[in-house]
């Protein structure tokens, strides 16, 4: 019960944020946080997602993105290798191969390609702004296509990387937060949701792998 | 759709499952399965580790995992996968309860994932008496050859678009199983290995009880 209420705060206190003013401070010197991949890469990770009530549950998923063509190719999979979904989306739209419960729902598997897209692939936006938050962080802001923001920022201390999500009114809508003690940002990814129905997702790397920059399908 | 998610799950788990036959199924070759359901009842434990590993086009090379099953009649099973995502499914007494690893440990899955495999136990039951071939769901036919095959065929229309069919691969004359292959769809399937199969060993209840 403790554990459920800690949860239902922590949504609401994230709902209840709102697009963070950043303080140019001279057109800070500083490059922008870029945790992105830059070549055409698999990536498969360990998938623990949480969902209200503490409900978990785990499973592997692989993304291959092109960072090029912006196209993503994803399966979410049980641990007994039961495929749930697989889909691909890029300048043709999005293709679902394969989609079963939970993820038979449009509005589902929208939401993971573009949780996907927001997790591996730079905003396409224009550099809207650029300097520190109020904690001293160095933040860049991307104007989303949706007509809503992209924050990615770089945490000084820790070196971690944020991204940060906001509606069109200015609502947190995503937060993604990667580790750097690895020294690869995509060890340990973190999402958290706030949707109707709030969720959060726990990745770890099980593998990696550069392909080619032109595949064959 | 929770139906469809379910009898997913019973062709997944069936094809694991299978392993259980193995030593009864290695003796039903020379006729049918009847023989297979008399000599099953032989049958008081079992064991076997397993790789798996998953092929995909998106995967240029299979995802390989690994675990353990251990079997112990009439209605206790563990399932369990070590590497690379930990999960546990434990049946005993009709009971089911499913963990996944978090946080150092094993949790309990209240998603309804357990009782979807509650379903499965139900299938599975019959299996390990040998009936596998009595599942309307499914076509079972052996293929004899050098490396005898069972195929498991959805009959059922609703299966047939998720699962093409089941394939057991027996190996040598005693007819141990050598590898299940489960067949999604094209360029999706997965290959299931057993290795160091041990029938009728001693197997600690432990390996049965719930995770605290």
């Amino acid at each position: 019960m403790k554990k459920q209420l800690v949860s239902l705060l922590s949504v609401l206190l994230l709902s209840c944020q709102t697009l963070p003013a950043i303080d140019p401070a001279g057109k800070a010197m500083f490059a922008c946080p870029f945790p992105f991949p830059g070549e055409r890469s698999r990536w498969v990770h360990s998938i623990e997602s949480r969902m209200p009530g503490d409900q978990r549950s785990s499973a592997i998923g692989v993304t291959v993105i092109n960072p090029a063509t912006q196209a993503i190719s994803c399966a979410v999979m049980t641990a007994e290798g039961m495929v749930l979904f697989e889909a691909e989306d890029g300048p043709g739209g999005l293709q679902v191969k394969r989609a079963l419960p939970p993820f038979d729902s449009g509005e589902v598997a929208k939401n993971l390609i573009a949780d996907i897209r927001l997790i591996f692939l730079a905003p396409r936006g224009l550099l809207e702004d650029k300097g520190f938050l109020s904690n001293g962080a160095a933040a860049c802001r991307y104007r989303d296509e949706t007509g809503g923001w992209i924050d990615v920022i770089g945490e000084d201390q820790s070196e971690d990387v944020q991204i940060r999500r906001y509606s069109s009114s200015g609502t947190l809508k995503r937060q993604v937060r990667f580790s750097h003690k690895s020294k690869n940002f995509y060890q340990r990814v973190e999402l958290q949701a706030d949707e109707i129905y709030p969720y959060s997702l726990e990745m770890e790397l099980l593998e990696t792998r550069t392909l080619k920059k032109n595949p064959k399908h | 759709m929770l139906m469809r998610g379910a009898g997913f799950y019973k062709l997944f788990s069936a094809a694991a499952m299978l392993l259980l036959l193995c030593g009864s199924a290695a003796f039903a070759l020379e006729d049918d399965f009847a023989k297979i359901r008399r000599e099953s009842s032989g049958i008081r434990t079992l064991q076997a580790d397993f790789v798996q590993k998953k092929f995909m086009k998106i995967l240029s090379k299979p995802l390989v995992s690994e675990g353990r099953f251990y079997y112990e009649a009439p209605d206790s099973l563990r399932w369990e996968y070590v590497k690379p995502l930990k999960s546990l499914v434990i049946i005993r007494k009709n009971q089911i309860k499913r963990y996944l690893y978090s946080e150092g440990k094993m949790i309990e899955d209240r998603t309804g994932g357990a009782q979807t495999m509650k379903i499965v136990l139900q299938e599975v039951v019959g299996w390990m008496n040998g009936r596998f071939d009595q599942n309307p769901s499914f076509k079972a036919t052996l293929i004899r050859k050098a490396t005898p095959v069972i195929t498991l065929v959805p009959a059922d229309k609703n299966l047939s678009g998720f699962v093409e069919k089941i394939e057991i691969t027996l190996a040598g004359s005693r007819g141990v199983v050598k590898s299940v292959k489960i067949f999604e769809g094209t360029d999706n399937f997965t290959q299931i290995n057993f290795v160091r199969v041990q029938t009728n060993a001693p197997i600690d209840s432990a390996v049965f009880q719930d995770v605290p």
